[in-house]
């Protein structure tokens, strides 16, 4: 037998039996310690509300895998995180299936069956394998030491918007501790495994299989040169190796123990949240099934079992934190802490053997792990933090689920209170007469067609500000004009179209939504029409996604696209190029919402604009402030206005001559913001339907169908 | 304690409305209802009272119309009240304040409430009587436009404030039962999510005509009213113009106007 084929894993070489059996004990107790810390956690999610899962397990674990194979969801916005655990996450996996490897071959292939494989290449291969992996472990917890200790980024700060410096849960130093703790025990046990194996060399030294083979374990044997120059004997490297082997083995254990009680399980729930991940979560709003007697949620048992899986997965990363407009201007918002306060509730109140009585499971309030009316209320539902959370946390339905209970107890802003009774009035949310809705088209010079009464090959669904606002009433008319022009069969539905109600549903109005949108869905059931167009992202978002749970299935555009397809087949033609120099917003129900990233882009390169990019832009677009019903909230005088914040972002761009919005709501917003932030003047706000009136002049209709 | 809340369905204009026929009246068409603003306070003012205190209240919203008036009912069923009672027949039609306060004080008789609340005025006819003029017909103590009160179940009186001119507050005791006219911004009335509205749709609203209030044709519409309407009308707009030209011919012309307005010859 060759030295290779007989080298094998030194395990309890040397030890009596009982310190074999006691390892054995405090083995089972670890195990036994994990396994309740999952039953307790397993416990506490199925005390959350009953929630289905649609089908398709095995695209969603071929999903999962993806992703965290890939890593895809870490790195974004943050590539040196990605990479770092991308290391550790590797270099934890490959330890880990090595030493499963161990126990499976001597605690059960060897005993019962007689199977050996742990021995000669294959050893070696693996042993440096698992060297190489232990590098990459310890390599990637040091960065994130550095990123925690000196790069002290602003969000991994965990000092709370939504409460003040002083209260028990502000800045939350046992998060800090916990991060640290979890960073050291693992750069420990990482560590003295190589020194382990460094003394278990050092005492072997005169046996060939183990000496003449160190090289396949490089650390350790490196580390064992090292030892044998500074004088370590064999005699002392068994010693150091006994108590070496005891000291790694019982932080390992512990670090087994204590998984499901610390975030170290997010090795497990972070998983399980992407294999339940919706992706549409945000797009498309939960229904309020009929046997539900309450809306919305106001215990902590009214969640879904999956969102208190939600809450447990997030690791505190902060991008949803960072990315969240409402807390870039100092609003007492942050989507980070809504989960963590609530994770936190979770944990007070459910982990326990038996549940606390109701009241005590109100999440409504201001005590630590509730969340305020003020917070809730601040949010945008403009999807930031759902489409940036690596572990597929999903925030909007958490927070709309919670402002469902304040609708219900009216506790909310006045003039909130008031539009929403003036949409229920009028069915609209300026408190016009339905019968003005169509009174843009007055000023137009041919009539527009009414789809109820003839058929249309397109149907527009206008859109409440598009309809009644003034200054996007000009927009409007130029768009009809356009589609004029192009010869594009079109009609609108008068004063039978109602709001959308895309943003009644996200203020958590769910009666009224549903209103709404049967009634939008029955206006429409009695018109013919083949496709439908809107140049309002938001009634795009809730007429593709929400209507088809309402019975309406539709074919529908965003103008861009149709624009785009309009300018791409000549129909309108380009005769006099802009050479603007434009920057581009991102809508966020057209962005980030329905993934229209391209098409005002590709317009806007047809027009002959030079595009410049804001540093924040597609995905990672900035919301104007008004998205989930803030538009009809005031915003608290003298702060920092979301639009003026990304207006001031735009007014860095050199040379900027036109800020290009494509969304109604953005032209009102972005106007204001442009005034207000004193940079009228220096550039100017436009809806894209401008530009392109501006490139394709007026001309007389071609093509129009007779 | 029960508190029997007067409810009005009041009718706003919609856009370049028309007049119907007879020119009485807008064409219904062209009207969009409501809850009558002040009643919103007053049942709100009701609800409060209910909530601060363990002693069971009952509130009764009565209206007096037709059945579309069935919605407010829903909406105060939805906002707190426990029961809705609605009175009509085709003879209330035509009814002024003082017959429709004969019937509601019919029905504060049937239901003999501890007291009773209604708005100060209606939004659409602003007549601010059926309110004290239920209070004639009952011979109950009344008070208008309250600002503040403080009503305890079980209380034989309640005090309320009035605000009057010049910054002056009047506070009141009154017995009850009585009849009190609530003004506007005296709370903040509460939503009613379209999920209460829709869950009240299914609690009942008790529909009572003349004759279970032991009342007649006689005593409503135009025949039990002290005032009827005789047109509706739009008045003529007043006209401005812009008179051009140097002082003289300026002079000239404002003359001529005015001989023109006094229809004389010059």
């Amino acid at each position: 037998m060759s030295r290779t084929d007989a080298a094998t894993r030194i395990l309890f070489e040397a030890f009596p039996t009982a310190e074999v059996r006691l390892f054995y004990l405090l083995s089972c107790v670890a195990i036994a310690v994990f396994g309740y810390g999952v039953y307790v956690q397993i416990r506490k999610y199925r005390r959350g509300a009953a929630f289905d899962l649609d089908g398709g397990v095995w695209r969603r674990l071929a999903d999962m895998i993806g992703t965290i194979l890939s890593h895809r969801t870490i790195g974004r916005r943050d590539p040196a995180a990605g990479a770092a655990h991308r290391l550790i996450f590797y270099g934890f996996a490959l330890l880990f299936i090595g030493t499963s490897t161990i126990t499976l071959q001597y605690d059960f292939l060897e005993p019962l069956f007689g199977v050996r494989f742990w021995q000669g290449e294959f050893y070696l291969i693996f042993s440096l394998v698992l060297d190489v992996a232990g590098v990459a472990l310890v390599g990637g917890l040091v960065y994130m030491m550095y990123r925690r200790g000196w790069l002290r980024l602003p969000k991994l700060d965990y000092a709370r918007p939504d409460r003040a410096p002083g209260d028990p849960d502000f800045d939350r130093p046992q998060y800090r501790r916990e991060d640290w703790a979890f960073l050291w025990v693992l750069v420990i046990i990482g560590c003295t495994g190589y020194l382990l194996e460094a003394a278990r060399l050092v005492w072997l030294q005169a046996r060939p299989d183990v000496w003449d083979t160190r090289w396949w374990s490089p650390v350790g044997a490196m580390l064992a040169e090292a030892c044998v120059s500074l004088g370590l004997t064999e005699r002392g490297g068994a010693l150091l190796r006994h108590g070496l082997w005891w000291f790694h083995g019982l932080i390992a254990l512990a670090f087994i123990a204590l998984i499901p009680f610390t975030k170290v399980k997010h090795i497990f729930t972070s998983a399980a949240s992407l294999l339940v991940r919706d992706p549409q979560a945000a797009q498309r709003l939960p229904r309020i099934p009929e046997s539900q007697a309450q809306p919305g949620v106001q215990k902590i048992t009214d969640f879904t079992w999956k969102q208190l899986l939600n809450l447990d997965a997030c690791t505190k990363c902060g991008r949803c934190h960072e990315a969240c407009p409402a807390r870039a201007v100092g609003a007492p918002l942050s989507p980070r802490d809504v989960i963590l306060s609530l994770r936190d509730f979770a944990k007070s109140t459910l982990e326990s053997g038996a549940i606390p009585a109701a009241a005590e499971l109100d999440v409504h309030g201001k005590s630590p792990g509730q969340v305020a009316q003020e917070t809730l209320w601040s949010c945008r539902t403009c999807m930031a933090c759902v489409e940036i959370c690596p572990v597929a946390v999903e925030h909007v339905p958490i927070i709309v689920q919670m402002r469902r209970k304040l609708v219900e107890d009216g506790a909310m802003d006045p003039l909130l209170t008031k539009t929403l009774q003036t949409i229920h009035k009028t069915g609209n949310s300026f408190g016009e007469s339905k019968r003005k809705r169509a009174a843009w088209t007055k000023g137009l010079p041919f009539p527009v067609k009414d789809a109820r009464k003839e058929p249309v090959d397109v149907l527009w669904f206008v859109g409440d500000y598009a309809s009644f606002d003034p200054r996007n009433q000009k927009v409007t008319q130029t768009f009809a004009a356009l589609l004029h022009e192009a010869g594009v069969d079109f009609g609108i539905l008068f004063e039978s179209e109602s709001n959308a109600g895309n943003d009644v549903r996200r203020v958590g109005e769910e009666g009224l939504y549903e209103l709404l949108a049967n009634a939008n869905v029955a206006a429409m059931a009695g018109a013919s029409f083949k496709t439908i167009v809107t140049t309002d992202p938001h009634s795009y978002n809730t007429i593709r996604n929400e209507y088809p749970d309402f019975g309406g299935k539709y074919q529908i555009q965003h103008y861009t696209s149709l624009v785009r397809e309009l300018i791409a087949d000549g129909r309108l033609r380009v005769t006099s190029p802009l050479e603007y120099r434009v920057t581009f917003h991102d809508p966020c129900h057209l962005g980030r919402f329905n993934k229209g990233y391209e098409a005002p882009r590709d317009v806007l390169k047809s027009l002959g604009c030079e595009l410049i990019e804001m540093g924040r832009s597609r995905a990672n677009s900035f919301c104007c402030g008004a998205g989930g019903g803030r538009i009809w909230i005031p915003d608290p005088v003298g702060a920092e206005k979301p639009a003026q914040n990304r207006i001031m972002e735009a007014a860095a761009i050199p040379g900027l001559e036109v800020y290009v919005v494509s969304c109604p709501k953005d032209l009102t917003m972005f106007e204001d913001a442009l005034k207000t932030t004193g940079n009228e003047g220096k550039f100017v706000v436009k809806e894209l339907i401008e530009l392109v009136r501006e490139a394709v002049p007026a001309r007389q209709s071609v093509g129009a169908p007779a | 304690m029960k508190i029997m809340v007067a409810v009005k369905q009041v009718a706003a204009l919609d856009e370049d409305f028309e007049l119907q026929g007879d020119d009485r009246g807008v064409d219904p068409d062209f009207l969009i209802h409501d809850l009558n603003e002040w009643d919103d306070f007053s049942l709100e003012e009701a609800v409060k009272i209910k909530e601060a205190w363990s002693t069971p209240v009952e509130i009764v919203a009565v209206t007096v119309g037709p059945g579309g008036a069935d919605e407010i009912l829903r909406k105060c069923l939805a906002k707190g009240a426990d029961r809705a009672v609605r009175v009509w027949e085709d003879a209330i039609e035509g009814s002024d304040p003082v017959a429709i306060a004969r019937v509601l004080a019919a029905a504060a008789k049937r239901e003999a409430p501890d007291m009773l609340f209604a708005g100060v005025q209606s939004s659409d006819q602003s007549c601010a009587s059926t309110g004290i003029a239920t209070a004639a017909f009952l011979d109950w103590p009344h008070a208008a436009v309250l600002t503040q009160l403080e009503l305890a179940p079980g209380a034989k009186s309640a005090v309320f404030r009035r605000e009057l001119e010049g910054g002056l507050l009047h506070e009141v005791e009154i017995q009850c039962p009585a009849v009190l006219t609530i003004q506007l911004g005296i709370n903040t009335p509460r939503y009613a999510s379209l999920r209460s509205i829709k869950q009240a749709a299914v609690k009942p609203v008790e529909v009572l005509s003349l004759a279970d209030l032991s009342l007649s044709a006689a005593d409503v519409g135009e025949s039990g009213s002290a005032s009827r309407v005789r047109s509706m009308y739009r008045p003529q707009k007043g006209s401005a113009q812009l008179i051009a030209g140097d002082a003289a011919a300026q002079a000239a012309r404002l003359a001529e106007i005015i001989r023109e307005f006094k229809g004389g010859s010059p």
